[in-house]
């Protein structure tokens, strides 16, 4: 029991204080700030919307301007923080050679590396909620009604970032310096944002009956098959302007969720398999 | 453990949670696929149970969506029997498709068609619904993101990598600005493109319907009946003003087929198009019934009972009154719409005595109807008086002198009977062109003089309902 205690005790002291060390860095409180300043002011912008037109559902269009905006800003900066921590919590520790003090402690790579993950997801959380909390507090004020769709929204937001937080930290783990890891992780996003149309070329693939063509249809509807496909995620901005309880939502967000928990653990299986073959 | 060993372990934990990871993705995409399937089913649902059979909707054989819709109703209503056969309302005097229809618009059965969708036995059907759908043969709901996103290499749906929404509302933004410059007719296009980028956009389905059927048509002129041309799409007389108002329909049923389940829709649709512009009360009592069936504020269901009261339907709008007063007793209305619609009823069966006591030959029993007439009328006049003094409301007042100008036309006291109509149609001017056309015929009737303006409007009547390329058979019918 002390040894199982111990094995989760070193892991949770490291998150914690790569944690700490997030606080710390300008460019996530920047983004942060940034996106806050956004959520907020989304407020301001549907006020002028308010002026300009007239009639009952102006109310509900402020909704939903506030809505898209939040949500979009919650997606863009959340993506863009939980891109930058990922690339750089393990390859900063290199470069400063922290890395090498921890490692001669009697931590083991497995838990060194489960503790910087688990401090990169403590930051998005973190993250999450302040940004999410911001947005219900502004539709709270607006709608006068808790919007319990919202947490569901922001609940699936951050499975979609662990997806690429595991990914690019993967990367990280390869790379001494945080610049690769952070335009892969963009890459990730976008790819995995796009995957969608590997099904497409599968589908128009075998047309002019060239051998060539087919094969490059099966690779696309392997690959189709295999990365993570981010765009399953946009369920999280439909469900913001849909009615409570649709059936095919309900199914869908624990399917979901699924879906993230298990291709974080193949980044972080990824990461680990990077990590323990690299010498530090 | 030798390092080789971990390595091998580790790579067929990975394959392992590759594998997982392609599974739960089928999985998530089989959810997907069934989520635009049972999204499509809602909407041709709504779209066989509200707009089949009304007037105006476009149908083309390029698109499959009803024989499709039809399959689907004789393999759905047999399932549904056999497994929910306590919660499923299925009517044998009704078609599978009427009754499937039918179920669909209850928004209690909403899980019930989730089942289904879902089920093994849908599978053939779901596949030729989605390969229908790609290839562009699926009218109603074809913006559901999934299978947009396989129909062609470049849309907007990858576009703004899912942002669709805030895309959507930026351009709505656009359509202000363009309100506020007057530019009328560069909104329209910008309003569909809103509601194609964001088909859940219901602000833009109610806003756009408001801009064209209100503000549109704010500055416009009525086109006389007989200027007017007779339109194929919505077998109607359409004038400038009426074109925009079918526009503001087709937009607004568009919305309703994306969101089947918001009440605003089939509000705005029923109280602000269909009682407002069109004065057709049938369809605004059509769709407000839509509106009070899914979750609703509670002022939706006084406008619907006062439609249902002017579209003469006074024993549902007592119905309503008196189940909404006892929902909100607080409510200052509902007592007065009770006397309204109790005092209606026992005019209008007093009417119905009348008119068969006129048929029965039997002089003791003709006598006794009209007895039992008079004795509905005098409980409707104790109604309007109760209504005039205890709710102070001058609708009672203009009942009354309605009935005593009736009684003295009665008489054949027509000058007096015609007096007093004049007193009444001022008591209540929401009445007023109804009093009118009374008064006209009454002194018709009685040959007395009618005043210029009376003159214009028999007329206008005689003119009748035609216009320009108006069919023959539609003649009798009326329409406009």
């Amino acid at each position: 029991m002390q040894n199982l205690l111990d094995t989760v005790k070193g892991p949770w002291f490291i998150a914690v204080y790569t944690w700490r060390e997030g606080l710390r860095r300008k460019t996530l409180v920047g983004f942060l700030v940034l996106s806050l300043l956004v959520i907020f002011g989304a407020t301001f912008m549907t006020s002028f919307i308010n002026q300009a037109t007239v009639g009952d559902v102006t109310t509900d269009m402020d909704l939903k301007l506030i809505k898209d905006i939040c949500v979009t800003t919650i997606s863009i900066f959340g993506i863009l923080i939980t891109i930058f921590i990922s690339a750089s919590v393990v390859p900063t520790e290199i470069e400063n050679r922290v890395i090498y003090t921890v490692l001669s402690k009697p931590v083991r790579r497995f838990q060194y590396l489960f503790g910087k993950f688990l401090g990169v997801q403590l930051i998005i959380i973190m993250n999450l909620c302040l940004m999410g909390g911001l947005f219900f507090i502004a539709l709270y004020i607006k709608q006068q009604i808790l919007p319990t769709l919202l947490l569901w929204s922001v609940f699936l937001t951050y499975f979609e970032f662990l997806i690429v937080s595991a990914l690019t930290f993967a990367i990280a783990c390869a790379s001494s310096s945080s610049v690769l890891p952070t335009i892969a992780g963009l890459f990730i996003y976008i790819t995995g944002s796009l995957t969608e149309y590997l099904k497409d070329v599968y589908n128009r693939s075998g047309q002019s009956g060239e051998w060539f063509d087919t094969l490059i249809g099966y690779i696309a509807y392997i690959l189709w098959n295999i990365l993570p496909n981010l765009q399953r995620f946009s369920l999280k901005t439909q469900i913001i302007n849909s009615q409570p309880n649709d059936p095919p939502t309900d199914v869908l967000i624990p399917q979901l969720v699924i879906y993230g928990l298990i291709y974080a653990v193949c980044g972080y299986i990824l990461a680990y398999w990077i990590f323990r073959k690299r010498e530090v | 453990m030798s390092d080789k060993k971990i390595n091998i372990v580790l790579l067929i934990v990975f394959a392992t949670f590759i594998v997982l990871g392609v599974y739960q993705g089928r999985r998530v995409e089989f959810y997907r696929e069934c989520e635009a399937f049972y999204r499509w089913i809602l909407a041709v649902g709504t779209q066989e149970r509200l707009f089949q059979t009304s007037e105006g909707e476009k149908k083309s054989d390029k698109f499959i969506d009803l024989q499709l819709f039809a399959k689907l109703s004789d393999k759905a209503i047999p399932l549904l029997l056999s497994e929910t056969k306590e919660t499923v309302l299925v009517d044998s005097a009704l078609t599978n498709q009427e009754n499937f229809a039918n179920i669909i618009g209850d928004i209690s059965n909403d899980p019930v068609i989730w089942k289904l969708t879902i089920k093994k036995e849908m599978r053939d059907l779901r596949e030729e619904f989605l390969k229908s759908l790609r290839e562009g043969k699926i009218e109603f709901s074809r913006n559901i993101s999934y299978v947009e996103a396989q129909k062609s290499g470049v849309n907007i749906f990858n576009l703004f990598f899912g942002f669709r929404k805030i895309a959507a509302s930026l351009i709505w933004l656009e359509v202000d600005r363009y309100w506020h410059q007057g530019l009328l007719y560069r909104m329209v296009p910008l309003m569909r493109t809103c509601v194609t980028l964001d088909p859940n956009f219901v602000e833009a389905y109610l806003i756009g319907a408001w801009h064209l059927a209100y503000n549109a048509t704010a500055k416009l002129i009525d086109t006389p009946q007989h200027l007017k041309k007779w339109n194929l799409k919505y077998k109607a007389c359409v004038g400038e003003k009426e074109t925009f108002y079918y526009l503001a329909i087709d937009f607004l049923k568009k919305g309703i087929r994306h969101n089947p389940r918001d009440y605003k829709l089939y509000f705005d649709l029923g109280f602000a198009i269909y009682k407002n512009k069109m004065n057709d009360y049938p369809n605004a009592v059509r769709y407000l019934t839509e509106a009070v069936r899914v979750p609703h504020e509670r002022w939706v269901r006084r406008q619907l009972y006062i439609c249902q009261e002017t579209n003469g339907q006074y024993e549902e709008a007592l119905q309503g009154w008196e189940d909404y007063k006892k929902r909100f007793p607080d409510n200052p209305v509902a007592p007065r719409f009770i006397l309204r619609n109790q005092g209606k009823i026992y005019e209008k069966n007093a009417q119905e005595i009348i008119k068969e006591a006129e048929k029965v030959v039997d002089e003791q029993l003709k006598a006794k109807r009209m007895n039992d007439a008079v004795s509905l009328k005098k409980q409707a006049r104790e109604i309007w008086q109760k209504l005039k003094e205890e709710e102070n409301d001058p609708y009672g007042d203009y009942r009354l002198l309605l009935m005593d100008a009736m009684e003295l036309y009665n008489e054949g006291r027509y000058l007096e009977s015609i007096a007093v109509l004049d007193k009444a149609r001022w008591e209540s001017p929401s009445n007023f062109d109804e009093v009118s056309d009374l008064i006209i015929r009454i002194k018709q009737e009685a040959n007395l003089p009618l005043t210029v303006s009376e003159k214009k409007a028999v007329l206008r009547k005689a003119e009748g309902d035609r216009c320009q390329g108006m069919p023959e058979e539609m003649t009798d019918k009326g329409s406009g």
